[in-house]
Parts: C-alpha cells; structure tokens; sequence
C-alpha cells in the first residue's frame, strides 16, 4: 500500500508538469488553431532561463517560475510575430490545415535546441534549489519538490480560469479563440491578442519547465520528450480541452508511475501510449473532448 | 455622417464591388438592398474594415476610415451589428454584451449601456446568465443588435437583421430598430427583405453586380415599377399587406 501510494504521489507531480505542458498546447491551438510543435523546445528555454536567473541573480523560487514566464513569454511573442504570423496569415487565417505552420513548429524546434546548444552547451545542468527536508506524514515522505510542482501548477491553472472567466481581456481572448473576425468586430485588437495568447502558452511551458529543472537536470534535448508525453496527455483530455489537458496529463503521469513501479521501470514511456491507444479505442475525441469543436 | 466613394474592392483577384457609392447622413436610416452575391456583404465588410478596398474612399464624419484596422474603426463610433448566429455561442448572454462594451473601459459607462440594452430587449435580461446557445433565432439577433450598442456607437450597420427568421419575429425586431433609430441612432440596413426593409428606411440603396443600381427615398422605391417587379414580387394584395404594416 505505501509502495502504491508512493507511486501515485509521483505520478500526480509528474502529471502535473505534463498536465501543464498539455494546457499550454491546448491553450494555444484553441485560440490560434496552430498545433505547436516547437512547444517542447519553449519549455527547455523556460527551464534554462530558471536556471540561469538562479545561478546568476540566486531569486528565490517563486520569483524565479515568474521571472522564467515573463521572459519565456516574451521570447514566444517574438518568435510569433517574426516566423509565424506570416504563414498563419498568408494561408487563409489561423487553420488547421495550415500544414505549413506545423512544418515550421518542427523547423523552430530544431532552431531552439540548437540555439539553447550554443548558449547552454551539451552538458546537462544542475538545478540545485533547495527546498528544505522532506515532509513527513506517517510513514510517508512527502519531497518538498513534489509539494512545490503540484501547488504552483494548481495555482498557475487557477490563476488561468480566473483570468479566462473573470477579466475583461480573459473575455477578449475567449472571443479570439472562438472567431477572429466576429473579435475584430467587437473592437479588439486581434493582432495584439494573438501575440497575448501565445505569450501566455509559452509561459505556462516556462513554468512547467521550471518546476522539473529540480528534479531532472536541464538540458537541450529535454523538450522531445515532454512534447510527445504532453500531446498524450491533451489526446486523451480531448484536444484543445483545457480541464481535459489537466486531466489527460495527470492521467499519463499516474500511469506511467504505475507501470514503472509495478510492470517494469525501463518501459516507462510506453505505458503513456497504451493508456493514449485504449483512450483513443474507447472515446476518440478524447475524455473531456467533445466531437463537434465548440471553443472558447 | 458615413460617405463611401467609389470604392472597389474584392478577395483575393476577384473584384466584388465595382466602383460604389453612397451617403448616410447623421440620424438618417439608410437600406443597402439586393439579393444573394450582390456584393452586399462584402461592401459592409469593406466599410468595417475587415477587407481593405482597392480603390475609392470611406470617410467617418468627414475622417477617412478605409483601409483602417477593424478595432479603431470601431473605436471611432461606426459598429456592425452581425446576424445572429455570429453570436458567441459558449458565453452567457451577458458575457456576450460586455464583449460588445470591450472599447469602453469604463464601468459605469458600461453598466449604463447594459440597462440601456437590456431596456430594449428585456428577454435578454431574463436570460443573462444562460449560454448563447440556448436562445432560439430572434433572440440571438437581439443579442447581436444589443451587442453593437453596447459601444454606444454613433452609427450602426445592420446585416441582414430578418436572416432566417419568422415573419412576426422580424416584424417585432424591426420594431425595436425603429425605436433605437428615433432615439437618435444613425443606421445602414442591409437586407434581402426589401419590404421590410423599405418600410423601416428613409433612403434605400439597391446594389446589383457591385454598384448601386437604384437609389432614391424608400417612399419613390416602394412604388418603383423596377424595384416591385425585381425586388417585392408577389401578387397585389401580398405587396398591400406589406404596406398596411408601415410602422
């Protein structure tokens, strides 16, 4: 029993940094209709930024998830504006079809983890915060990183929804998402609102970046696989759900926990995959996801 | 109050309107009429800003407007007021409402604009915290009209209000359009219900091939021989209905 429930605790933390990857995905392709598949790489630059501001200015860890998010968003924005608002422009708006802009999230990939490779170099890097001894409870030992990933990506989604359901520019970009055209009708400046949402898509990755930095060391090549355990997590929440991203990440984080615990530690990133493949068999518009796309 | 001079415009290589031009005056109510791929459409699109004219001129009391970003020419008091189902769908009535008050900052001004709105349409009070989705044809067009006023435009351009609509809905919406036009509101209509729409206007404009084919007050229309063979149709006591119901 302690075994399992020790196994779960790890699983709902992993989850949680998944679940925060897979909201930022869903985040972004429910209000641009860009699947983004340099999402991964956004998230290793979050985790190296955290890093750097650590080693460099030594910001204590709250300051320094905010910090990374601020800066994240701003690279996002950038890289945005620059690569992507032509081809999402010059192909009839922000569509799926736009193959084009897959193919350049993949180029952009590659740019990133390059880039990162020049700054950063190849060597893994540490990410020594200290969080103080291990909570007790019973004959359970709590992690205090685990503790820290779990409140901070809850409070981060909560921050989310509030802002989506109770601000004026949550309402705006609700509105975006939905219909771009119907937006500018209502005076908003669409342009501007589009950089904002990928801005924040990119700083919910930066912090899910930041809370694993940690946990695992940082480096370059980090993002390929959170990209695929992400898009999982969003397959199986129903893709371009945000309460189903969540869900779907702290699904895969348990199974995967599971599997590895019980079945065997070295298949740790199929068990992802089955629980995708039995989802995808079972409901395949995901758990939360819903057949016809209804957004915002 | 709105003047458009020739303009042309279209998507793509395809050229929509061909050189069209007309004038709203302040407080006036003006009717664009004309049937499906007119170019109805695509001039009021044109005006709003989504697509930029090729040529000619739009000008806001005497400012010119064409070619500007959709926002700030709504910011400058000009709104379009879409059909219905343009709603949003997945926000509450009055999330719908804020959304067409997002250019007023001010809360106060705001919540006046909402009694104002909610004046005009009451049902819509009654629903305010039901998603758009649940309100049946009429009411989303009331939506979408309280939610162009919600800016407190100067001028409203009006598509297609009586789209797929029952005739007595129309009629009772066509009510209330009168009535925010008496108190004060500048309008362009357009509309494929040319009877309707000639009761309500002052002025109308048909627009056939993209450029304005006829034009002349809605009094002189209505008894056009050209516009009631063309536009009205029907038999004889059809056309009288229509005219026993001038509001």
């Amino acid at each position: 029993m302690q075994y399992f429930i020790d196994l779960v605790i790890v699983g709902l933390s992993i989850g949680m940094v998944y679940g925060l990857v897979a909201l930022s995905i869903s985040f972004v392709y429910s209000g641009l209709d860009i699947v983004h598949f340099a999402h991964g790489e956004i998230y290793m630059v979050g985790a190296f930024i955290g890093v750097v501001l650590f080693q460099r200015l030594g910001l204590n860890y709250p300051l320094l998830i905010v910090a990374s998010m601020i800066l994240t968003g701003v690279v996002g924005v950038v890289i945005e504006r620059l690569f992507y608002r032509r081809l999402t422009q010059g192909g009839g708006g922000y569509t799926v079809a736009g193959m084009g802009m897959i193919i350049c999230g993949f180029g952009m990939s590659i740019v990133l983890q390059n880039v990162a490779f020049l700054i950063w170099g190849a060597k893994p890097l540490p990410f020594p915060v200290s969080f103080g001894m291990p909570i007790e409870m019973g004959d359970l030992t709590l992690p205090r990183s685990y503790l820290w990933i779990v409140s901070a990506a809850l409070v981060l989604m909560i921050v989310l929804h509030l802002f989506l359901k109770k601000t004026r520019l949550g309402l705006s970009v609700r509105a975006v998402a939905h219909n771009k055209e119907i937006a500018f009708l209502m005076g908003i400046n669409v342009p501007l609102m589009i950089s904002v949402i990928f801005g924040i898509g990119c700083a919910l990755a930066a912090a899910a970046g930041v809370l694993i930095g940690p946990i695992n060391y940082v480096q370059v090549l980090m993002g390929l696989g959170i990209l695929i355990k992400a898009f999982a997590a969003a397959v199986v929440g129903g893709f371009g759900n945000l309460p189903g991203a969540v869900l779907g990440g702290l699904l895969v984080g348990v199974t995967e926990s599971l599997g590895a615990g019980y079945v065997s530690g070295s298949y740790k990133d199929i068990y992802a995959f089955l629980l995708l493949i039995i989802v995808l068999m079972v409901k395949p518009s995901g758990i939360l996801g819903v057949e016809a796309k209804v957004k915002a | 109050m709105l003047e458009v001079q020739g303009v042309e415009g279209g998507y793509g290589s395809v050229q929509i309107l061909n050189g069209v031009s007309l004038k709203v005056g302040r407080g006036q109510i003006a009717a664009l009429l004309g049937g499906n791929g007119t170019g109805k459409s695509t001039l009021l699109r044109t005006i709003s800003g989504l697509i930029k004219p090729w040529r000619g001129t739009i000008s806001l009391d005497g400012e010119r407007i064409d070619g500007r970003r959709p926002d700030l020419i709504v910011r400058r008091g000009l709104v379009q007021v879409t059909q219905g189902k343009e709603a949003y769908p997945a926000m509450t009535v009055e999330e719908n409402l804020r959304l067409g008050g997002y250019v007023r900052n001010d809360r106060a001004a705001l919540r006046r604009n909402l009694e104002r709105v909610y004046e005009y349409f009451p049902v819509l009070k009654n629903r305010r915290n039901q998603l758009a989705a649940t309100l049946s044809g009429g009411q989303l067009q009331m939506l979408c009209i309280g939610r162009g006023l919600m800016s407190e435009p100067k001028m409203i351009l009006l598509d297609e209000p009586s789209a797929a609509l029952a005739p007595q809905v129309v009629l009772d919406i066509f009510r209330i359009i009168n009535r925010i036009c008496r108190d004060g509101m500048t309008l362009l209509l357009v509309e494929q219900n040319v009877r309707m729409a000639l009761l309500l206007a002052e002025y109308a404009y048909v627009i056939r091939d993209g450029v304005i084919h006829i034009e002349g007050p809605a009094e002189a229309l209505i008894k056009d021989d050209n516009v009631r063979l063309s536009y009205l149709g029907g038999t004889v006591a059809d056309r009288d209905h229509g005219l026993t119901m001038r509001p």
